[in-house]
Formats: structure tokens, sequence, C-alpha cells
């Protein structure tokens, strides 16, 4: 019934250490929940039901808690329903889900050959053997998971849904409930399909490159604090697939080390995003809790009235851009070892394509900087932006134990390091992989080697105490200078400094948004106001306004949407027969149908006669039946 | 160990003595009466004793983030190769922290950039993670490249390997791989091409556009750090690809180091008098070139086996 391996037993850890502190930041949240009973049950309901789907061992039960994990938070984005536009996103979520739900059905329907109720793993296994076209339920496995985990092209919702959920459920939905999706993914890899085909590598090494670069590019023209955050998860769950799938592929090519130490990578990663994604979420809640407002160009100096928030919000903005020593660099830096290891496989091919991942990775890593600096830059810095961020004070102290207790968590995630792989190579041990915990810690715990032999090391607790040592001892020596320091404006031109003369955060991505503009499909807008209509005065009022419209929604989401409403009314058109003259058409159609059919089943096949009948086909039908669109 | 200590003393007090040969051999090619060498040191020496001017507009960033600058440079400079062969180094540190010291470093310095509530400072941070993004790519290619030429990723193991046995068959990917570094020497130190470090004009302003509200002591440390940056940056050059000196005898072996940190030095000097400042968004253009290059370097490295 339920099943308490390694996997399930860490993936348990990470549900806890990402429930706890989330639960003293939602009792101190609570007070701005209105409907609070509906609130509680679903999110407690929530939380087990996650737990419940790390450890369940049969079908019936996984896909139960799976949905209820599904539907309870689709009601916690539901919890505001007087929130602006919040059906509508709640309608698209439970769309979304269910599109993956029913691939995993499909996938549990065909693995368990209809015996739902007693069937687990061992036994799903069993019969994956058996099965003809694993890549199909490879396929089922990507499309059922992954849409759940917000991987390019399957992301779309998760920038809307995340922020619409009540803070601390926005916390949970990107630092757990993610990971428990990559934890149906990384369970059925491993206990179900496995040996993988190079190819399954390969596809999760590429999902996970354009998840990344994706996920961070519209993190930058975010202006929402909280949807920026759910663009980041996107580009985090890529990161995590660029390390998996690398353990993939070395594991296909018989490089058991080099794999385990992947998956590994991949491990911590997940861990580490928990942590961070996590405490900025809650950071980002504070913010919101206090300015009533979601966009970024009305925060702006927070630092001086939300000191706790905003410190804790700068190691977590740390640790996401990948800066040494904090806890994302380590896993950052393990994942590009593992890239770097790529110099082991014998596949040529394969060998020169992987550094376009190791690119991706890389320019993934500096935009991340360029977007934690923005966003904590137009956040806490420089000047109240509006009223409301003027009124902004401090959380109360629930809420900043919540959000202390998550910065404990970020940073025992950097220093006990070795404890934590220690944990995951007995993950990767379960499943028949070689341990690596002796190579990584060859020099003892405080260093971390990379497995190749010629690979790198980093040594997070020497970096972290040279970093503190140094930093002190330079304090020291400039207080023996005992500078005066006097206070005056900050220099604008001989204007006085205010919050208009400041750098927007549109402003401050506009030269990457300019770069990257055939991904955005931006339109920027310039409306200038003047009093009599012709001549400019100085009384003139201007307005710049950028939108960007998603590439991936405006392509596949939208001509998906465009093609079905093309089909369906023809198929109008053909089942009420407005014109009587199509008779004909339909009779002289189907002969022609008839013809051709015959000559391919009497098995006169070639592929040029049939493309040619196929036009003819279209035309016909076109013109004779269809006729011009009304 | 007292050879490595006095190495880091040596890197340390050279740093400004770099910035101004730069700006004076710019201006002896300029026709101009050149400065002396020893005028950073002098500017270093006259922000010390004035009086800090701290924006009203400021949070405690801007007293955090100056020390923050300077002390990851700090820490790099203990990790950098050695000049001889036989000094003590640190040998486990490899490139992917250096690099990611270097980005701490800047991740501060936009933060200062966008603390004191100007439009210049935000100008600065924006154009500065711009150019900062585009280079981290190219950046790690390059690493990822030389660590497969010099069998070591450790950049003092790597600085060793290849002074001893200078892999010859791969000779072409070494030489892409140093072009590619070197167009990244110049984009990272804001030199000419991509910044102009001698301009105060909004238009052009990237380095100087962030620390505009910054003075006295807090602007030593800051002028401190860019040219200890550059100095990283140039030394790193010198031990990795131009990897020649290294195995003769200390006292001589230093000479020489300190002859091609002057050469680099010559070489920026004279890209600057004879090139013009790229606008920003032709940048992306000289960035790319690197990263090509970097490619080219891996390609023709697993191409030609190992």
């Amino acid at each position: 019934m339920l099943i308490f391996d390694n996997l399930s037993l860490i993936f348990i850890g990470l549900i806890l250490l990402g429930v706890i502190p989330n639960l003293f930041y939602m009792a101190g949240y609570l007070p701005h929940i209105q409907r609070k009973s509906y609130f509680l049950i679903h999110y407690f309901a929530f939380i087990f039901s996650m737990l419940g789907v790390v450890v369940a061992n049969n079908t019936i039960l996984f896909l139960f808690f799976w949905e209820l994990m599904s539907l309870t938070s689709w009601k916690l984005i539901l919890t505001d329903e007087k929130q602006k536009g919040v059906s509508k996103i709640a309608r698209f979520y439970f769309f979304m889900t269910h599109f993956g739900f029913i691939f995993i059905l499909m996938l549990f329907l065909i693995l368990s050959n209809g015996n739902l109720e007693s069937s687990n793993f061992a036994l799903l296994k069993e019969n994956a053997s058996h099965f003809i076209y694993p890549f199909l339920l490879f396929a089922f496995v990507i499309l059922g998971f992954l849409s759940k985990a917000g991987v390019v092209p399957m992301h779309v919702w998760l920038p809307y849904a995340h922020p619409k959920a009540p803070s601390p459920v926005s916390a949970l939905m990107s630092g757990v409930m993610l990971k428990v999706a990559l934890y149906g993914m990384i369970r059925f890899l491993f206990d179900v399909l496995y040996p993988w085909p190079l190819e399954w590598g390969i596809t999760i090494l590429i999902l996970g490159a354009i998840s990344s670069l994706v996920g961070v590019l519209y993190a930058l023209s975010e202006h929402d604090i909280k949807a920026l955050l759910a663009n980041h998860s996107i580009e985090n769950i890529g990161i995590i697939l660029i390390g998996f799938g690398m353990g993939m592929i070395f594991d296909t090519l018989g490089l058991k080390t080099l794999s385990s130490f992947a998956f590994i990578a991949a491990l911590f990663h997940i861990f580490n995003h928990m942590s961070f994604k996590s405490l900025l979420f809650m950071g980002a809640g504070s913010i919101l809790h206090q300015t009533h407002t979601k966009n970024m160009e009305h925060y702006g100096g927070l630092i001086k009235s939300m000191p706790i928030t905003a410190w804790t919000f700068l190691i977590a903005s740390m640790s996401i851009s990948a800066l040494p020593p904090s806890n994302g660099f380590l896993s950052e830096w393990m994942i590009f070892q593992s890239l770097l290891n790529s110099s082991a496989v014998t596949i040529m091919e394969l060998k020169l394509a992987i550094p376009f991942a190791l690119f991706a990775l890389a320019l993934t890593g500096g935009l991340a900087i360029a977007c934690f600096v923005k966003a904590y830059g137009i956040t806490f810095l420089g000047l109240h932006r509006s009223e409301n961020a003027q009124h902004a004070k401090e959380v109360n102290p629930l809420m900043q134990t919540g959000m202390v207790l998550m910065t404990l968590v970020v940073l025992s995630l950097m220093l006990f390091t070795p404890w934590f792989i220690g944990y995951f190579d007995l993950v990767v041990q379960d499943f028949n992989h070689t341990s690596v915990y002796d190579i990584i810690f060859s020099h003892g715990i405080w260093q971390i080697h990379s497995v190749s032999s010629n690979g790198g090391v980093v040594s997070p607790l020497i970096l972290l105490g040279l970093l503190l040592f140094i930093t002190t001892m330079l304090y020291g020596i400039g207080r023996i200078f005992k500078s005066k320091i006097r206070y005056h404006h900050s220099w604008a031109c001989g204007y006085q400094t205010n919050a208009s003369t400041q750098y927007s955060a549109t402003g401050f991505a506009g030269p990457i948004r300019r770069f990257f503009a055939w991904l955005y499909g931006h339109d920027e807008k310039l409306k200038t106001i003047t009093l009599s209509n012709k001549n400019k005065t100085t009384y003139d009022e201007s307005f710049f306004e950028v939108h960007v419209e998603p590439l991936f929604e405006s392509t596949l989401y939208k001509s998906v949407i465009k093609v079905t409403r093309l089909i369906s009314y023809y198929i109008y058109r053909f089942s009420y027969f407005e014109q009587h003259q199509h008779y004909s058409g339909i009779i002289f159609s189907l002969l022609l149908f008839v013809l051709f059919s015959y000559r391919i089943f009497m098995g006169e096949f070639s592929w040029l006669s049939f493309i040619i009948e196929l036009v003819m086909m279209s035309i016909v039908t076109k013109v004779l039946i269809l006729g011009d669109k009304k | 160990m007292i050879l490595y200590i006095l190495t880091i003393l040596l890197l340390l007090l050279i740093a400004p003595l770099l910035t101004g040969l730069i700006k004076s051999i710019k201006m002896f090619l300029f026709y101009k009466r050149p400065v002396s060498i020893f005028q950073p040191y002098a500017n270093l020496n006259k922000l010390l004793t004035k009086e800090l001017v701290i924006s009203h507009e400021s949070s405690a960033i801007t007293h955090l983030a100056p020390w923050m600058i300077l002390s990851p440079l700090l820490v790099t400079l203990l990790f950098l190769p050695p000049i001889f062969q036989g000094a003590y180094y640190i040998g486990f540190v490899d490139a992917f922290t250096i690099i990611g010291l270097l980005s701490l470093s800047t991740f501060f310095l936009m933060l200062l950039g966008l603390d004191g509530g100007n439009a210049f400072g935000g100008m600065g941070s924006s154009r500065e993670a711009f150019i900062a993004s585009l280079v981290e790519p190219a950046m790690v290619l390059t690493i990822f490249s030389m660590g497969l030429i010099a069998k070591n990723l450790g950049v003092g193991n790597a600085a060793l390997n290849l002074s001893t046995h200078f892999p010859v068959e791969h000779a072409a990917s070494f030489l892409f791989a140093g072009l590619s570094f070197f167009i990244l020497l110049l984009a990272e130190n804001g030199r000419l091409p991509i910044d102009n470090p001698e301009t105060h004009l909004e238009l052009t302003m990237v380095h100087e556009a962030m620390i505009l509200d910054i003075s006295g002591l807090y602007l030593a440390i800051i002028e401190m750090a860019s040219s200890l940056k550059f100095v990283i940056f140039s030394s790193l050059f010198v031990t990795l690809f131009i990897p020649y000196g290294l195995n003769l005898i200390a006292p001589l072996a230093l000479l020489v180091f300190v002859g091609k940190l002057i050469l680099v030095s010559m070489v920026v000097a004279l890209i600057e008098v004879n090139g013009a400042k790229l606008r920003l968004f032709k940048v992306p253009n000289l960035l790319g070139i690197a990263i090509v290059f970097a490619f080219l370097s891996l390609i023709t490295f697993y191409l030609l086996g190992v």
C-alpha cells in the first residue's frame, strides 16, 4: 500500500522542510484571509495530499492523492474569489492540471493491465517491460508529470496560477508541489521504465535547457513580483531537468559514477529550489500584505521599513542567482560539473551538442543575476515609488518567524551539504547506481570534488569563512580612517531627487528586453496628452507602456484554439448542408476517396502517389464541399 | 608560504600601477603630457582622507556593498595560479568558483547603483546587468575549453600543466580560447570597446554611472576593486594563455610575470587608443564573437581528439 524507501523519505523530508516554516507564516497571514475555514481545510488537505503522493505505492491511491492535490490547489487559488480575473485563471489551471492527469491515468491504465486496485510499482515495472512501445510510456510521463511541473511548452498556466493564490500557498505550490510532480517523474523513470534509451535523456536535457532560458527571460520582463518568481520556478525546474537529463545520458552510456553525480546534483537542486523559492514567495507575500499591490513599480525603499523581509530576501536572491557560497551556487556548480563531464562521452555528435546546454545554463545564470538585481533593487532600494510603499511596516512576528525559519533552511542546506548529499547518495544506491559519496568527499567534508579525474573542486565552508574573515578585516581597517560622514541628497543633475526620477523596473530590463525582442513580441506604447491637442506645452503628460505577450501563449495555445474553431466551423457547415449544390460535390469526392483507397488497399502504395491523391482530395473537398468561409 | 603572501601583496600593490600605466600610455599616444603612472596611488590616498558623503535616499546596502565588492576579489586573489614553479598555491579552487566570486562582486555593485535612488545609478546597473549576463556564457565555455586543454579545471593546476607540457596538438583551440578570454577581459573590466572608463557622459557610462554617488573611503574601495579586477583578469590571462616563464628561477619568473602584465596593459591601451566605444546594442555582437570563439575552441578540441 505505502512505500517508504529512501526516495520517498527524502521527499517527505522536503515537504516537511517546506511546510513547517510555512505553517508559521500562514498563521500570521490568516487574518488577511476572509474565508478562513475554507482556506484552512484546503490548506491542510493540500499538504496531506502531497505527503500522500510521495508515499503511495498503489495506483489507485497514487491517483487519488494526485487528484486531491490538484483539486485542493485549484480551490486554494480561488480563496480570494473577488480578485480580478481569478476565476478565469482558476479555470485555466483546472484545465491544464487535468490535461496532465489524463496522461497519468492512461499511463496507469496501460501499465496496470486494468488491475488498478492491487498493482504496485513492482507490478507496473513487470508490465512495462512487456509493453512494446516504451516511448509512448515515456511521452505519457513527460506530458503527465512535467505539465504539472511547468516545463516549456506546458508552462503557460504557471505564471498565472501561482501568483493568484494567497502567498503561503504560492510558496507551497512553487516550492513543494512542483517537486512532487518531479517526484512522480523520477519514481516512474527509476522504478518503472528503467533502463532508458539514449533519446530519453536527450529529450529531458533539451526540455530542461529550453525551460531554463524561457523561464528566466520571461521573468525579466515581469513587473508583477509573484509572477516573476513563478517564472523563475520554470527556470529552476529546467535546471533540475538539465542535471537529471545528463544523469540519464550517462547512465545509458554506462558511465555509472558520472550518472550518480548528476542525479545527486539534480536532487540537491530540488531541495535548494524548495528552500529559496519558498523564502522568496514569503518575502513577496509580506510586501504584498503591506503594500496591497503586486506591481513592482509601486514598491521602492522597503529595506528601511521592512528590514527582516529585506535581508532574508537578499539571502534568497543571492542563493537563486547562484552566487557563492550559497546553496544555490553549490547545486548549480554540481550541474555545471555534470555538463563538463560530457567530455567522457564517446558519441561525437552528442559531445558536440552538450556545450549548447552548457551555454543555455550559463546564460540562464547570468540573466538570473540581472533579474534578481532588478527584483531586489527596485523593490527594496531607492525611494518609495508610491503612497502604498510609504505606509508599509514590518509584518507581524509570526510571518517574520516563518521567513527566518526558511532562511535557516537555506543556510543549513549550505552549511550541511555533505549530510544532505549523503542522503541523496542513498537514494541513487537504491536504484542500483554506484555510490559516489566517497569520491565527492574524498578529501574530507570541507571540499566537494567533481567525480571525473580532472574535474573541479569547491569548498563552501572555506569560501564562506574566507569571505566573512576578509570582510570583517577590511571593515576593521576601514574604521582606522575614521571618515567623517555627511548626509546629502543624491545628485539629480540639479533637479530635485524624487521617486519618479529613479530607474523603473521596465527601464532596468529595457536593454535585455530589446535584445530578445523576437522572443517577447512586446509592443511599446508612448502616449502623450497635451493641453491643446496640438502644440507641446510644459504641462504635457506622457505615458510609456510595455506589454509583453509570451511567444508560447500566442503561438502554441492560441493557434490550437484557432484551429479548433476552424474545424468546428467546417463540421457545422458540413452537417447542416446549407447549400444544395453540394450534394453532387459530396458524391464526387466520395467516389474519388473510394478509388484512391482501393488502390492503397490493393497494395499499390507509393508515397508520391499518396501525396498527390491527398492533395487532390483536399482540393476537391475544399472547393466542392466546404466552399468559402462565411 | 612567505612567497605566497608576498605574491599576493605584490598583486595588491601593482593593481593601481597598471591602471595608471594604461592611462599614461594612452595620454602619451594622444600627444598629451602623460600623468605619472603612480597617480592612482595619490588618488587613493586623497580619497581615504576625504569625508564620506552619503545620500539621504540610500540604505544600509550603501554601507555594506563596498566591502562586499572588494572582499570576493580579495578572496579570488588568494586562489590565483602560482607565478613560478614550486611556489605555494591554493590548488583546490576551480574556475567556476572564481567566476562565481566575480559575479558576487558585480551583484553588489549593481545593487549599490540602484540604492542611491538616482537615475544614473539605475542606468549603470541596467547596462552592467545586460553586459554581465551575456559575458557569463562566453566565460563558462572558455573556461570549459581551457579546462579540457589543460586537463584540469582548477586554475592553479591548469597553469602548471600548461607550462610543463604545452599541448601543441591543441594549439588551435588554445588560440581560440585565448582570443575569447581577451574579449572577456575587456568586457568585464569595462575597457573601451564596451565601456569608457574615463567619460562621465550619460550616453556612454556603465561602470562610472553606478558609483556616481559614492565618495571618500567607499569610492577608494571601489576604485581599488576595479583595478584589482583588472589584475585578476590579466594575471589569469598571462598565466593561462601565455604559459611561459613559470619554470625560471624565482626572481626571474617574477620579473617575467610583471613584464607580461605590463604587456597586457599596453595591448589594452593600444586597443583603447585605436578604437571607439561600441553602441550599447552593438556590444552583444562583440560578446557574440567571444561566444563563437569559445564554441570553436571546444569543437576543434573534440574533433582533433584527446
